[in-house]
């Protein structure tokens, strides 16, 4: 079993004016007030450090672009420092937008340093990136897959074939590849590929045996995801497991059910990411700007913007927090109760993975660190039995690129 | 597949290494029409105007309508040669009468500069390519579809922006707007709706132009238009009052009057 920590690093404010909408390309940065955030940053990295102190395996990063939501812009700076500040837990950034890149080298030269100064901690998981990323880079929408295919490629060879070497691709060109920071781990850091809801991004995960995060905490929706990942592999000739699967979803740890339902609705307000059921969602043409999505992805986006010329969306899941816990997309309660609804989880889904999103939304400081604190003294130890009970090794455990069991290697 | 009606031949066929939409209609000279990059919902008033006194053809250009786009294809200057390519596989008698809106006037103007002999005379309607020296060209992707059209016109309550755009689409017709924008993205990402190089290029026509502009063009501004005429050697222009990003369809009328005047019959 691995047992990720993750938080969106939400902009937390008071008020979120209704003009902000989602506040993916909606708010002007005039807002930004360094202060403000010089203090949420610290508070966000002091929170990683005690997941990692709890018994986390893993602590997760993410990115988004010019949204407030996720304050987290460039995933690699805080993995960076955390390379430094940390010791145990792997640092999993999930992940980085390729198709935005218009210098990969850069990037594999960055990633390969904090593996490196981490000491071979890093899983540099791979995005295509929603519609806000690429405008906000100005990278062609209509080319996403290709650069994101294309710049995978150019990664894993800049990381395993000794330099200088050239390449002439599509999108990509390159005279002389030759940095001098490689990762630390071989043949490269293990490479994990987060998803919400794209049958072609789980194919490519499975193809590569790459494990799959499914982030949208929807059980059925997750089921029908882990299938098609299942029929790719037995397509690509070896059976998938475990180690190739996980799911994350909201969770809040009380000393009463009371007080995780008072508190744990806080997951559910202030600054809130727009992919979050109950969220809302960003202007359609944004979300998906014209070119970036399957025909088969278009059908639904096409009827929204005819829809809706000029507002938002009305589409998609307006889940209350109540909902939520009732769907499992969050998991509220004392350390008992959440332990049997993440047993429920694991019997449900059988994933080698687990991240838990916690501190989320309005969410304090003083209730993230005391549901942080329960988990590790109490959830945590108990899932990992669960884990052994169900036979759920983690990618850490049994080798996605093998299936052979990678005990003894760790120990 | 070829469909007649009394005011157009529709037609599609394989030519240029593509499979290519069209629509053609009237007798007399050739006179090509490059639409913009909305692309074309139907035979206008305008074609149907114009076709009294030319044969006019409206090719779907490459992904627009239901053209297929060939993947090699990337850029403004991919597809005016790919124009060239098209004229003389289909035929058309050379030197032609061309027209080009927005982004059909950009790839009109990049063949001129390559082949000026291959047009007679040249109408640049709210031409895309050049970076305004005042104001910045409208992005259709930071906003909806809708909103693009509405911005086209001055008027709402024009004839043709009411029976085609300005009212709840059908979803086929939504998925053919969506279809358009995919293609338009291809053309005009970065730089955006225009070319760095171009300006260099337009001493280089040797083609009677005429640039056609509606005076409140919100789309591309009028100041574009100034810059055409400095850089296209003997460059004519014609204001349509009143009017915005789309004349064609806006004030027909106008538009085809100021059109023949410059071409001729």
């Amino acid at each position: 079993m691995f047992i990720g920590h993750f938080t969106e690093q939400p902009w937390q404010k008071e008020d979120w004016p209704a003009a902000w909408g989602s506040g993916v390309m909606e708010v002007s940065n005039r807002e930004y007030d360094p202060f403000r955030a010089a203090n949420l940053y610290n508070r966000y990295m002091d929170e990683k450090v005690y997941a990692e102190e709890m018994g986390f395996d893993g602590i997760m990063v993410n990115e988004h672009h010019s949204a407030p939501f996720c304050m987290n812009g460039v995933a690699n700076v805080t993995a960076s420092i955390l390379a430094r500040i940390t010791s145990k837990a792997k640092i999993v950034i999930l992940g980085n937008i390729l198709p935005i890149h218009e210098d990969p080298l850069w990037l594999a030269e960055s990633l390969a340093m904090i593996d490196v100064i981490s000491r071979g901690r890093l899983v540099p998981g791979f995005v295509r990136g929603g519609g806000s990323e690429s405008l906000a880079h100005n990278a062609p929408p209509h080319f996403n897959r290709e650069r994101f295919e294309e710049a995978h490629d150019f990664l894993i060879k800049t990381w395993t074939t000794p330099g200088p070497f050239r390449w002439e691709g599509k999108h990509f060109h390159y005279r002389y590849v030759n940095p001098w920071a490689v990762p630390y781990q071989k043949p490269h850091p293990p490479i994990w590929v987060p998803g919400t809801s794209s049958r072609e991004t789980v194919e490519w995960a499975a193809k590569h045996r790459y494990p799959y995060m499914m982030l949208a905490s929807q059980l059925d929706l997750t089921q029908q995801m882990y299938q098609i990942y299942y029929d790719a592999a037995r397509e690509a000739g070896y059976e998938a497991g475990p180690q190739h699967l996980g799911f994350m979803f909201f969770c809040h740890v009380e000393e009463t059910e009371k007080r995780a339902i008072d508190v744990g609705r806080t997951l559910t307000q202030g600054v809130r990411s727009p992919y979050d059921p109950g969220a809302q969602r960003p202007r359609p043409w944004i979300e998906g700007p014209p070119g970036i999505s399957t025909k088969s992805a278009r059908a639904l986006r096409r009827k929204m913007t005819a829809s809706d010329s000029s507002g938002r969306t009305r589409a998609g899941a307006r889940a209350t927090f109540e909902d939520q816990v009732a769907t499992h997309g969050m998991i509220v309660g004392t350390p008992e109760s959440v332990v049997r609804k993440v047993r429920f989880i694991m019997e449900t889904l059988r994933p080698g993975t687990i991240i838990f999103r916690t501190g989320d939304g309005a969410m304090a400081h003083e209730d993230q660190m005391r549901t942080l604190k329960l988990m590790g003294e109490e959830v945590l130890p108990a899932m990992r039995e669960i884990g052994k009970e169900l036979g759920l090794p983690g990618p850490y455990d049994v080798d996605p690129r093998t299936n052979a069991p990678l005990a003894a290697v760790a120990s | 597949m070829t469909t007649t009606t009394a005011a157009c031949i529709e037609e599609s066929f394989n030519i240029a290494g593509t499979s290519l939409q069209m629509r053609r209609g009237g007798s007399g000279a050739p006179l090509l029409i490059l639409h913009g990059e909305l692309g074309v919902p139907d035979w206008l008033r305008a074609y149907e105007l114009l076709a009294q006194h030319y044969s006019v053809y409206v090719p779907s250009l490459p992904g627009f309508g239901s053209s297929e786009i060939p993947d090699w294809m990337m850029s403004v200057r991919d597809l005016s040669a790919w124009v060239n390519w098209f004229v003389r596989d289909y035929g058309l008698s050379t030197p032609l009468n061309v027209i080009g809106f927005s982004l059909g006037g950009w790839v009109a103007t990049e063949l001129a500069t390559a082949n000026s002999a291959i047009f007679s005379k040249m109408v640049l309607v709210g031409a895309a390519g050049i970076k305004p020296r005042e104001g910045e060209i409208w992005d259709y992707f930071l906003n909806g579809a809708k909103d693009a059209f509405r911005k086209s016109f001055l008027n709402p309550a024009a004839t043709e922006y009411v029976k085609y755009y300005g009212k709840d689409w059908t979803p086929d017709e939504a998925e053919q707007v969506e279809c358009n924008r995919e293609a338009a993205i291809r053309f005009l990402w970065r730089p955006y709706m225009h070319s760095v190089t171009l300006p260099g290029l337009l001493p280089a026509i040797g083609i009677p132009t005429l640039l056609l502009w509606g005076r409140q063009d919100a789309i591309v501004p009028m100041s574009s238009c100034e810059l055409y005429k400095q850089g296209i050697p003997g460059a004519q222009v014609a204001v349509i009052e009143d009017c915005g990003h789309m004349p064609e369809m806006e004030k027909p009328e106008e538009f085809v009057k100021a059109v023949i005047e410059f071409l001729g019959t």
